[in-house]
């Protein structure tokens, strides 16, 4: 018998039990040193860790757990009778009261994330070893028990050091608060008053830590043996405190920043940038913090809104005071005699309905992807945007049916062609946009491939300009109608420059996007030509493959997003092969101001320019007021990167003028690492010219 | 018995509840799944049962006065696993209520 294979194999001599007495009179710095012993254990289980390696190794909540408690009066560290000399004393009272709590607490932790989508053991690890945490026990048990041990030591008789006393009694509070806080009902309207009172507790927990003295004889690993498990026991997970109370210190901020989505106006784009802010947050929210602000987006009140949230996002792009989504289409009823033709509104109103419902699982899939932490959601976006390919095909359908009515209504002007095409096509390219720009974020593509990688970006980028500039067009034109009316629908003219604004603003940014993205693609392909950029070697792979592997994503998308190999091999070699460049190369290079560097100077002046037009137009017309902040930081990054493009440049315009005749440049370029904080943002990597 | 037989024999108790004591005093009950010439057996959703140490019986003996107290068995379920034949000491098969389920003992 082998005790790796084997939970239940004991060595020669070994117990099965644990002799620690959980009876034992405890002194109030060891009830201290407990209790943040586990809270660090608390912390490494959210962090992804197993209950058996963490909160399950301890002695005391083992007791309380098993064997199973009918009543919470049985759970207690002992079972059955005892002497009174052996009863538990206040402390050991106190103790338990705050170890009932810290059960309570996973159970709820527990039931959000399972609540929503999570990955199991890759997120968070939610089995309980058929251990019930008191699920059927309702909070303010919990909470009594915990006023309960407080009272307790207040105590004037108590004969426990005043700083002890109070650092005790801290925890118990601090826990109360944290319990209240993760309670499943709490109602949505007031979820931001539960998390500021837990964040006052957070700095005296810290400041008292060094009283404490831990136990360390009160956490076994033997436990494991008795859980539901075939896993032979595992080393106990050690968080140090310091850590584990960063950790907790997050959760909480990260709690609260997602209370903050219940004051949003309710706006789809509100909320799909506050859940893009929230996913971008650094460190990475934990699993719970994403639970919970899951369950305010997905919560019955958020969703029930009386215009649905994708017909909302619509009518925001598309269709601001179009005859389409004129409420009154809503109001008609088909006729008596079947025979006769529907009411010209009233099919309108069908195909929107229809459309809207046939969306509804695509934009669904689009928030959870939103939910999860960045990598996945990356993963993610590659299969939401095949869900979203298929509903342009559907949408297209949907499209001449609207543009044969509107056509028949005579109001073909005030209605942009294929209108649901358009809104499908641009959410799908800014997916596109979005999952290149995570690759880079997350260090997927080597530097020898970020040339075409921002080769395709910039690609993607171009058509969401074009598309956006489609329907800036059309709303300048309705407002002129509305304003050359007579009378002037002042009004409506409003409504649709308000609309106007946010596509400027998307169009500002799609813009940026491109031009930067363009820049890049051709400094770096600039760097390859001087072999400035480390190719490892790849004895068994071709660019061919390798270009089909990064593009596999989009390979079925239409219309086709990837452009051929052979384009994309000529776009990356414009002076013919890396190791031996046409000699017009040369002089291109030499040149300060030839075509080659024209063309990214001009481009970095664009972006830039793009940028800083986004920053003015300001978050209200982005729709970014929710977190206008993160906002503010992602431009100003956008900013800095096309400055630093810039200085690159620069320095390397320098460096080739000084090479010696075989074209070599006594310089090198440094690739910012990801997540050092050298990037000025995480999706735009520009490399930094330093002399050799 | 020839290879025949013993094939019979055996496949009889697959699928059948076995109680297989091994040689650390454990004892595995579980639905018996394969087994191989090396005995080696795995069975399916198993319970592991130990009996409680020395000292515990004598407590408890010694706490009730009654030579043959009964103490209780720790059980665990431990679902599919092998049970390494040199280990094994001594197989029981099951009867449930409706008889010997058609097995030629």
């Amino acid at each position: 018998m082998d005790p790796k294979m084997d939970g239940g194999f004991l060595q020669p001599g070994e117990t099965l039990e644990d002799n620690y007495d959980t009876l034992k009179a405890l002194l109030p710095e060891e009830v201290l040193g407990i209790m943040d012993q586990l809270l660090c254990h608390e912390m490494a289980w959210h962090t992804g860790n197993p209950l058996s390696q963490t909160l399950f190794t301890s002695v005391y909540i083992d007791k309380i757990l098993w064997p199973e408690p009918k009543t919470l009066e049985q759970a207690q560290f002992y079972r059955g009778e005892v002497s009174d000399s052996r009863r538990p004393d206040l402390l050991l009272e106190v103790l338990r009261a705050y170890c009932l709590a810290l059960i309570k607490c996973c159970d709820f932790v527990i039931a959000k994330v399972t609540s929503r989508d999570y990955f199991e053991e890759e997120d968070f690890c939610t089995h309980t070893y058929n251990r019930v945490l008191f699920v059927q026990v309702p909070i303010d048990v919990f909470l009594r028990e915990l006023d309960v041990a407080v009272e307790s030591l207040q105590d004037p008789d108590l004969s426990i050091s005043a700083d002890l006393c109070e650092a005790i009694i801290t925890r118990l509070e601090f826990r109360k608060h944290f319990l209240t806080a993760l309670d499943l009902d709490c109602p949505l309207e007031h979820l931001d008053r539960y998390w500021p009172p837990i964040s006052s507790h957070l700095s005296s927990i810290n400041s008292t830590y060094h009283l404490g003295k831990p136990v360390p004889g009160s956490f076994s690993t033997k436990i494991q043996r008795r859980l539901a498990s075939t896993v032979p026991p595992r080393p106990i997970v050690e968080l140090d405190f310091k850590d584990a109370f960063s950790k907790l210190q997050q959760l909480c901020l990260d709690c609260e920043e997602g209370t903050r989505f219940t004051h949003l106006s309710p706006d789809p784009l509100e909320y799909q940038s506050f859940l893009w802010a929230f996913a971008s947050r650094t460190p990475t929210p934990l699993p719970y913090a994403r639970s919970y602000l899951a369950n305010i987006l997905f919560h019955p009140n958020t969703l029930n809104t009386s215009t649905t949230l994708p017909l909302t996002d619509l009518q925001c792009l598309i269709f601001t005071c179009s005859p389409v989504l004129d409420p009154q289409n809503w109001a008609l009823s088909p006729p008596l005699n079947p025979l006769l033709p529907k009411p010209l509104r009233h099919q309108l109103a069908l195909i929107i309905d229809e459309f809207i419902e046939r969306t509804g699982q695509n934009y669904l899939e689009l928030w959870t992807a939103l939910g999860q932490n960045r990598s996945r959601l990356r993963r993610m976006l590659n299969h939401v945007i095949l869900g979203w390919d298929q509903l342009q095909v559907d949408a297209n359908t949907l499209d001449e049916e609207i543009m044969a009515v509107v056509k028949e209504m005579q109001v073909q002007e005030q209605v942009l062609v294929y209108p649901l095409t358009t809104w499908v096509y641009h959410k799908k390219l800014w997916m596109i946009e979005k999952i290149v720009m995570l690759g880079f974020e997350q260090d997927i593509y080597l530097p020898d491939e970020f040339a075409g990688m921002y080769g395709f970006l910039e690609r993607v980028a171009r058509r969401r300009v074009d598309l956006l500039s489609n329907i800036y067009a059309h709303y300048e034109e309705q407002e002129k109608q509305y304003l050359r009316a007579k009378p002037p629908k002042l009004e409506m003219a409003a409504e649709v420059e308000g609309a106007a604004r946010y596509i400027e603003s998307l169009l500002a940014e799609a813009t940026g996007v491109c031009e930067l993205s363009g820049a890049l693609f051709r400094f770096y392909t600039v760097l390859l030509y001087l072999r400035l950029l480390p190719t490892p070697n790849r004895p068994f792979s071709t660019p061919e493959l390798r270009y089909e592997l990064r593009m596999k994503p989009f390979l079925t998308l239409s219309p086709p997003e990837v452009p051929p190999f052979e384009e994309h091999h000529e776009q990356l070699h414009g002076f013919g092969p890396y190791d031996n460049p046409e000699p017009s190369l040369l002089l291109a290079l030499q040149n300060p101001i030839s075509e080659l560097w024209k063309g990214i100077e001009d481009g970095i002046k664009r972006a830039k320019d793009s940028f800083s037009q986004l920053k003015k137009l300001g978050p209200k017309a982005a729709k970014v007021e929710g977190v206008d902040k993160a906002w503010g930081k992602e431009v100003q990054g956008a900013l800095a990167s096309c400055i630093a493009l810039g200085v690159a440049v620069v320095g390397i315009k320098t460096a080739v003028k000084e090479c010696d005749e075989n074209g070599k440049v006594a310089v090198k370029v440094e690739i910012p690492e990801m997540g050092s904080g050298k990037r000025y943002a995480e999706g735009w990597v520009v490399g930094k010219v330093v002399k050799e | 018995m020839d290879n025949a037989e013993a094939s019979f024999y055996l496949s009889q108790f697959i699928g059948k509840n076995l109680r297989i004591h091994t040689s650390d005093n454990r004892i595995f009950g579980g639905q018996m799944k394969c087994t191989d010439k090396d005995r080696n057996i795995i069975l399916g959703l198993t319970y592991e049962y130990r009996s409680p140490p020395e000292a515990v019986i004598r407590q408890s003996i010694e706490a009730s006065g009654n030579p043959s107290a009964p103490v209780s068995w720790n059980s665990r379920y431990v679902g599919l696993v092998v049970v390494p034949g040199t280990h094994v000491r001594k197989i029981e098969f099951e009867e449930s209520a409706f008889g010997k389920g058609g097995v030629v003992l």
